[in-house]
């Protein structure tokens, strides 16, 4: 549905997307993470026309969406953080005028909509009375109207509160579920992407670090808590038996694949360091984010891309 | 479906409470001029020059010479300021709200949203020289009766015309200060097309404005105003002479198409190399 080949994207001297290939398969959930800056939001307006990459190619619905934008737009609705809205205008009116720009809108598939999101008792109310959630839904019902079969979400629970992001995620399966729509979702929230995507894409600075099933993710996780009389001298221990390749925060090393935790504690007792628990981490995806982060920052974790 | 994005233009344009700023304000100005005009020393000057060149004063303090007098110095300093306030909001303001964002991930291509943009711009630029025009003539009609019309603009415009001949090149001439609303706004237009504030797009084109008028008040430019655009607005004006100048209407014509062109296009080039971010 989506494929980003080499995509590059520069801002004067600063690359905010490089060599960026990515590939969102028609019935996923897809799940666009990264830290701020990363360039999820710029990858996104890749995929809109929005932003004109340097290099690469970027194909949406199979359409190249720099040559034929309005083609490979037809069937794609967007919602963005924080969405925009002609606030002294009616939420019909919006309405009406969005849609206008992918194709003449029947005031019957309106009224359909705004059934389907649950804004019809106020759909000729000015925008600027509507409340956070409200206007989630009118950028949801914006979205839909021409009858999508792409649907991308920019950090669409931003700003809202949990019930707000109940409320989207609860939407966001509905979507899926009852009109088999496509669904790119970027977020910074992993435990929404968790309960959410069916595949994810990692980004760290402008570059995809990891793309895979969410599976695949809880598999990845190889760190572990290490809490000892000495944790130097421990690491000194384990490196020079080639038995863990990182460590961070003075509490966590991460094995070397094959590598168990039996084996790391008859190391550190054999060297005469005290272990006072040792335990492999939750295999959230929080872990396996914060990890692979941590083995791209620096020079050492961007020698060793583990890329799927 | 040109037809519905203009039409999306117009909702967006005529929702909006500081498009009516413009009219507003000339209401305002109007009649401040016409109690002015009525009740100092401005009619009796008036008269006095009608007098000394061999007029009857009574026959020409009329509807019509008031509606000029008063149309001048608002042409000259509030149509630049509203017609380039609507401008500059125009695209720079979507940008700034984000609204531009949502339209454009949307099959829509930039050029046709640029067209149907400046389309609705012009189309506000006419009806506030309607307007203005019309208003005019109305509240001037409210206080003097509807005789002949007298016209002087130095350099410009000295004439003497009966009530009927009069009215009509009064039509006329708001069909030309159309064209020069238009081209105003067009240049602010095409700064609101550049990813800038929307205050900014406005500053800058009557930044252009007054340093036009500022380089045409400097005796060394007198041989290049031709280049300046407040000469050819000035055109309007030249209708009221008897024969029109029609040479000269024209050319300045063809010069303000061309300068609305030539802007609409620096304008729409700009914006379809820009990169539309959040």
């Amino acid at each position: 549905m989506i494929q980003l080949s080499n995509a590059r994207k520069e801002f004067g001297r600063r690359v905010a997307v490089n060599d960026l290939s990515l590939a969102v398969p028609s019935g996923e959930i897809f799940g666009l993470l990264g830290h701020n800056g990363a360039g999820k939001s710029t990858a996104i307006g890749m995929m809109l026309g929005q932003v004109w990459p340097t290099a690469g190619a970027v194909r949406v619905c199979g359409h190249d969406v720099t040559r034929h934008r309005a083609r490979a737009l037809q069937k794609v609705g967007a919602i963005f953080e924080s969405p925009a809205f002609y606030d002294y205008l009616s939420g019909w009116r919006n309405l009406e005028i969005l849609s206008t720009y992918t194709a003449p809108t029947s005031p019957q598939r309106i009224r359909e909509v705004l059934d389907w999101v649950g804004l019809s008792q106020r759909e000729h109310s000015p925008v600027r009375t509507y409340s956070h959630g409200m206007r989630a839904r009118l950028a949801l019902a914006q979205a839909l109207l021409p009858h999508p079969e792409l649907l991308i979400l920019d950090e669409p629970g931003e700003g809202l509160d949990p019930e707000g992001i109940h409320e989207i995620r609860q939407t966001v399966l509905r979507l899926h579920r009852e009109l088999g729509l496509t669904i790119l979702l970027s977020s910074h929230l992993l435990s929404e992407v968790e309960q959410l995507c069916t595949r994810i894409a990692v980004l760290h600075n402008g570059r995809r670090v990891f793309q895979g099933r969410l599976e695949e993710t809880r598999r990845r996780n190889h760190w572990v808590r290490l809490q000892v009389s000495d944790f130097a001298a421990a690491v000194r221990v384990l490196e020079s038996s080639g038995s863990i390749s990182n460590h961070r925060e003075g509490e966590r090393i991460a094995l070397r694949p094959g590598v168990e935790t039996d084996e790391v504690v008859r190391r550190l007792v054999a060297a005469d360091i005290a272990v006072f628990e040792i335990a492999r981490e939750a295999d959230s995806l929080e872990s396996f984010y914060l990890s692979l982060m941590s083995d791209y920052r620096g020079e050492k974790g961007a020698a060793s891309e583990p890329e799927a | 479906m040109f037809y519905l994005h203009l039409r999306n233009e117009l909702w967006k344009l005529f929702g909006k409470k500081r498009t009516y700023i413009g009219f507003a304000m000339f209401l305002l100005a109007q009649n401040a001029m016409l109690l002015a005009f009525r009740f100092t020393k401005w009619q009796s000057d008036l008269e006095r020059m009608l007098q000394g060149n061999g007029y009857l004063a009574e026959e020409f303090i009329s509807a019509l010479t008031v509606a000029v007098i008063m149309l001048v110095p608002q042409i000259l300093l509030l149509m630049p300021l509203y017609t380039t306030l609507v401008g500059g909001d125009m695209v720079a303001k979507e940008a700034e709200d984000g609204t531009l964002r949502m339209i454009l991930s949307r099959p829509v291509s930039r050029f046709r949203l640029l067209l149907v943009k400046w389309l609705a711009g012009a189309i506000f630029a006419v009806t506030l020289v309607l307007v203005l025009g019309a208003m005019a003539l109305l509240f001037a009609r409210i206080w003097f009766p509807w005789k002949g019309m007298f016209v002087f603009a130095p350099g410009h415009a000295f004439a003497i015309l009966g009530a009927g001949e009069g009215w009509q090149r009064y039509l006329l001439a708001h069909v030309f200060m159309a064209v020069n609303a238009t081209t105003m706004l067009s240049l602010a237009f095409m700064f609101s097309c550049c990813n800038m504030k929307p205050a900014a797009a406005t500053i800058l084109a009557l930044s252009y404005l007054f340093v036009n008028l500022v380089l045409e008040a400097i005796p060394f430019f007198d041989r290049f105003e031709v280049w300046l655009l407040p000469y050819h607005f000035r055109c309007w004006l030249h209708v009221f002479n008897s024969p029109v100048p029609w040479v000269d209407v024209l050319q300045s014509q063809i010069v303000l198409v061309a300068a609305n062109l030539t802007v609409f296009i620096i304008g729409a080039t700009i914006f379809q190399m820009r990169d539309i971010k959040s």
